[in-house]
């Protein structure tokens, strides 16, 4: 198997979507855990560009980046004074222990079903060029129920997480 | 063309990834960060399927996933912030008044 430009382009993407994924959760401050998250999910939206769905691939980059992750540093940095910091970031020892051998189990149980998996695949049909005009017709005929039931879950969000954070007045 | 065990390999490295983050970790930003992470992994693999199945509905799926894992986000971040500033302390184990 020859190795072309596009396994390389591939195979780098891959590793800025797993690098800083390793450096989120082993980070001992928690800035630098948010500013890696950063990095995982524009790898991930270059991954969405591989497989050619454009239209995820900006909304991972505009609602996980834009959204999400300077929710979570606004968040962060907010809750500044906590006290004990490095105790809430320690890892300790037999936790550690522990839970890597619960995710080698998990790993491993991943690798045997991919190994024995044989998928249908479905290579050469029709795929249309751009994905929107398909999700657009499927969102808003198919799916035109869950689409609405999720834009009402958005509503509540909004209105329940400002009551949740609000200071109470006295 | 990349083979689509690629994908899955990534996914299921992603996942097993945030799985130790939310076993190991005791700072309540880092398990919502790596459940995050987790759903992202899912989502990967979705997408992968729908490429290689032509089939649309895997990217239709994602599309409420994205929109569920950022309302999660923006609740859970408010529960944070109020527990923070009602308890000091961002550290789980402390976070224990139900226990009876």
């Amino acid at each position: 198997m020859e190795i072309g430009m596009r396994d390389i382009v591939f195979l780098c993407v891959a590793l800025l979507t797993t690098i800083p994924c390793l450096i989120v959760v082993f980070s001992r401050n928690v800035l630098y855990s948010a500013f890696a998250l950063f990095f995982t999910f524009l790898g991930t939206s270059g991954l969405y560009f591989f497989l050619d769905a454009e239209f995820l691939a900006i909304t991972q980059v505009v609602v996980y980046i834009g959204g999400v992750s300077v929710l979570l540093l606004f968040a962060i940095l907010l809750t500044k004074n906590v006290d004990e910091i490095r105790k809430t970031n320690m890892i300790s020892g037999p936790r550690m222990a522990l839970a890597g051998a619960a995710a080698l189990a998990l790993l491993g149980s991943f690798l045997y079903a991919l190994k024995g998996a044989r998928w249908a695949m479905n290579g050469n049909a029709a795929y249309p060029a751009t994905t929107i005009k398909g999700l657009g017709d499927l969102l808003l005929s198919k799916y035109l129920l869950p689409f609405e039931i999720v834009s009402i879950l958005l509503l509540a969000v909004l209105v329940g997480s400002l009551v949740i954070s609000r200071r109470s007045v006295q | 063309m990349i083979p689509l065990s690629w994908y899955v390999l990534l996914s299921a490295a992603l996942f097993t990834i945030g799985v130790v983050g939310v076993l190991t970790r005791r700072n309540v930003f880092i398990i919502l960060m790596s459940i995050e992470l987790m759903l992202n992994a899912a989502n990967i693999n979705l997408v992968a399927f729908s490429h290689y199945l032509q089939n649309l509905t895997g990217q239709i799926f994602v599309i409420f996933v994205i929109t569920v894992a950022a309302a999660e986000a923006a609740v859970a971040l408010a529960l944070i912030i109020l527990l923070a500033r009602n308890r000091g302390t961002v550290y789980v184990d402390e976070f224990n008044i139900m226990k009876g």
